[in-house]
């Protein structure tokens, strides 16, 4: 293509959005409210997700054994080709343990906690038992359950509610997301396309002088596809500018604040992330001007 | 060049307005299409720069059936084939000279060859020093001139006026007039539409006369606006 042909359809393009000063800032806030909403939701999601898969991978089982059996053939008949490892732990580390995870610290170390613990009562509440690490901890349930069967096992307990509803919610965030991005991609391919549509019936006599003398139909889009481009890109950079600063804040302050969350926080991972929505605004500009175009262009 | 055969155009809301129409216009010559309002002049031309489909019948323009032309060769068609109508359709924001170089950037002429063919053009038309005014700043007569230029800049063989001097008191409508025949002197057809008694009894030229869609009258030369 030659340097004056492009240099007018860019110029072309520029000059439509700057003319149509108003309606390319309504087409520029629409998207970056669509693609801020898009994009919070998107991270929302990631985090439940890492927060899920987190949880997965830290769950176990618990095969708590019965008294005078014998550890080594209880672990011998648990393993198989789904557990990943298992992890002996003789009784008075599972005090420990437990008053570790309860937060029963008593004393200022967890060993002398446990030892006052036994004196108190006269024994050891906890029994000796096996940590079970799944290959996949959507196989613990079924694991879980052939364990019970097995010689020597006093009782098996796992986080069924906290894996499985974590599981779950991850799923359903998933799916209300897929739902929410497709109604605020539509919205926006909407907006855009009104928006172009606006445009083209502003230069509704441009157009026709182009078509009368001989200007190709790719031609007359160009300008209008850079035209949405243009509004795509503006409205994903102000998603990404407000989106980015509000996120950062948010980790810091769940990092402060609230320490058993942890939030996906990478330089690297935000700054695609934000391309991605740039990316976004730029694709749904140009679409959306396609769309604005096709219907016109046919009919004359 | 032009020759329309059995052409019938019936609008889709039923109007007819062309029936089976005949019609020849050699290379080089110049045709006036004239007729009561309403007659189908517009509609003939139309179909010639292809705005419309008719709806039965052949337009063969340059050898070519423009009624079977596939939507995306028109555009090639209207290189070939340039247009003028009463309103001139200058763009208000662009300047005499960007008006005209237009129609070059519009087919993807470079700046060498713009730089080249539209002071050709505005010279052409006796506008060479109104390249830097706005159409506002304009007569009617110098809008007509620029739109003109503007439909001969891609050099297209055949040259159609739609009532061009509408607008135009009648001592700058013979002006336009005496351009357009030198336009054909040069060898391009043109064909224009008109209601103007005086210049079509003034020029001597061939003089197609429509009535209700139909040609009623086919001078071939010194065609009188009124049938002896
Ligand atoms: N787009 C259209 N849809 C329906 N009917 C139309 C359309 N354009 C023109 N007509 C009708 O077709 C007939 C011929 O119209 P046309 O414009 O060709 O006449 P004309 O000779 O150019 O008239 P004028 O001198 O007023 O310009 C008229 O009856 C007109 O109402
Ligand atoms: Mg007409």
């Amino acid at each position: 293509m030659r340097l004056n042909t492009i240099e007018f359809l860019l110029h072309e393009g520029w000059d439509a959005a700057v003319r149509n000063g108003l309606v390319t800032l309504a087409a520029i806030s629409n998207v970056a409210v669509a693609l801020l909403i898009l994009g919070g939701l998107v991270l929302f999601g990631m985090n439940v997700e890492h927060m899920a898969s987190l949880q997965a991978e830290a769950a176990v089982i618990v095969v708590e054994l019965a008294e005078g059996a014998d550890a080594a053939a209880v672990e011998e008949a648990l393993w198989n080709e789904r557990v990943k490892n298992i992890e002996p732990i003789n009784a008075e580390e599972n005090l420990q343990r437990t008053i570790e995870g309860m937060g029963l610290g008593l004393m200022e170390s967890s060993e002398a906690s446990a030892e006052l613990m036994i004196e108190l009562l006269g024994a050891n509440p906890c029994p000796a038992s096996l940590q079970i690490k799944p290959m996949d901890p959507q196989d613990i349930p079924e694991l879980a359950r052939q364990a019970e069967g097995v010689e020597g096992v006093a009782m098996v307990r796992y986080a069924r509610q906290v894996t499985d509803k974590l599981l779950t919610m991850a799923r359903g965030i998933r799916i209300s997301g897929v739902v929410v991005g497709i109604v605020m991609a539509v919205a926006t391919l909407l907006v855009i396309s009104t928006t172009i549509r606006l445009t083209i019936h502003a230069r509704r006599d441009e157009i026709r002088i182009m078509q009368l003398v001989g200007a190709t139909n790719w031609f007359i889009r160009v300008p209008f596809v850079i035209e949405g481009v243009l509004d795509g890109l503006a409205g994903g950079a102000i998603a990404a500018a407000i989106v980015l600063p509000i996120y950062s804040y948010i980790e810091q302050y769940v990092g402060q604040n609230l320490q058993f969350i942890d939030l996906i926080y990478s330089a690297q991972a935000l700054v695609l992330f934000a391309v991605a929505l740039v990316l976004c605004g730029v694709v749904f500009g140009a679409a959306g001007s396609l769309m604005g175009l096709h219907r016109y262009l046919r009919q004359v | 060049m032009i020759h329309l055969q059995s052409v019938s155009m019936i609008y889709p809301d039923g109007t007819e307005a062309l029936r089976d129409v005949d019609l020849l216009i050699e290379r080089g010559q110049f045709a006036f299409i004239t007729g009561h309002s309403g007659s189908g002049k517009s509609t003939l031309l139309g179909l010639i720069y292809r705005d419309m489909v008719p709806t039965a019948g052949s337009v063969i323009v340059d050898g070519q059936d423009v009624a079977k032309l596939p939507p995306r060769r028109v555009p090639f068609l209207r290189r070939k084939v340039g247009v003028v109508f009463q309103d001139f359709g200058l763009l208000p924001q662009k300047t005499v000279w960007e008006n005209v170089g237009f129609a070059l950037d519009v087919v993807g002429a470079s700046r060498r060859e713009k730089h080249r063919k539209v002071p050709i053009g505005l010279e052409l038309v006796g506008l060479a020093d109104k390249g830097d005014a706005f159409p506002h700043q304009l007569s009617a007569g110098e809008c007509q001139r620029v739109s003109i230029a503007r439909a001969l800049v891609n050099g297209p063989s055949i040259l159609l006026a739609d009532e061009p001097t509408g607008n135009l008191d009648p001592d700058t409508s013979w002006e336009i007039i005496q351009l357009l025949l030198n336009i054909c002197q040069q060898d391009t057809t043109v064909v224009m539409a008109t209601h103007d008694r005086e210049i079509v009894d003034r020029t001597n030229c061939r003089l197609v006369q429509l009535a209700q869609g139909r040609i009623v009258r086919d001078a071939k030369e010194g065609g009188k606006y009124d049938a002896p």
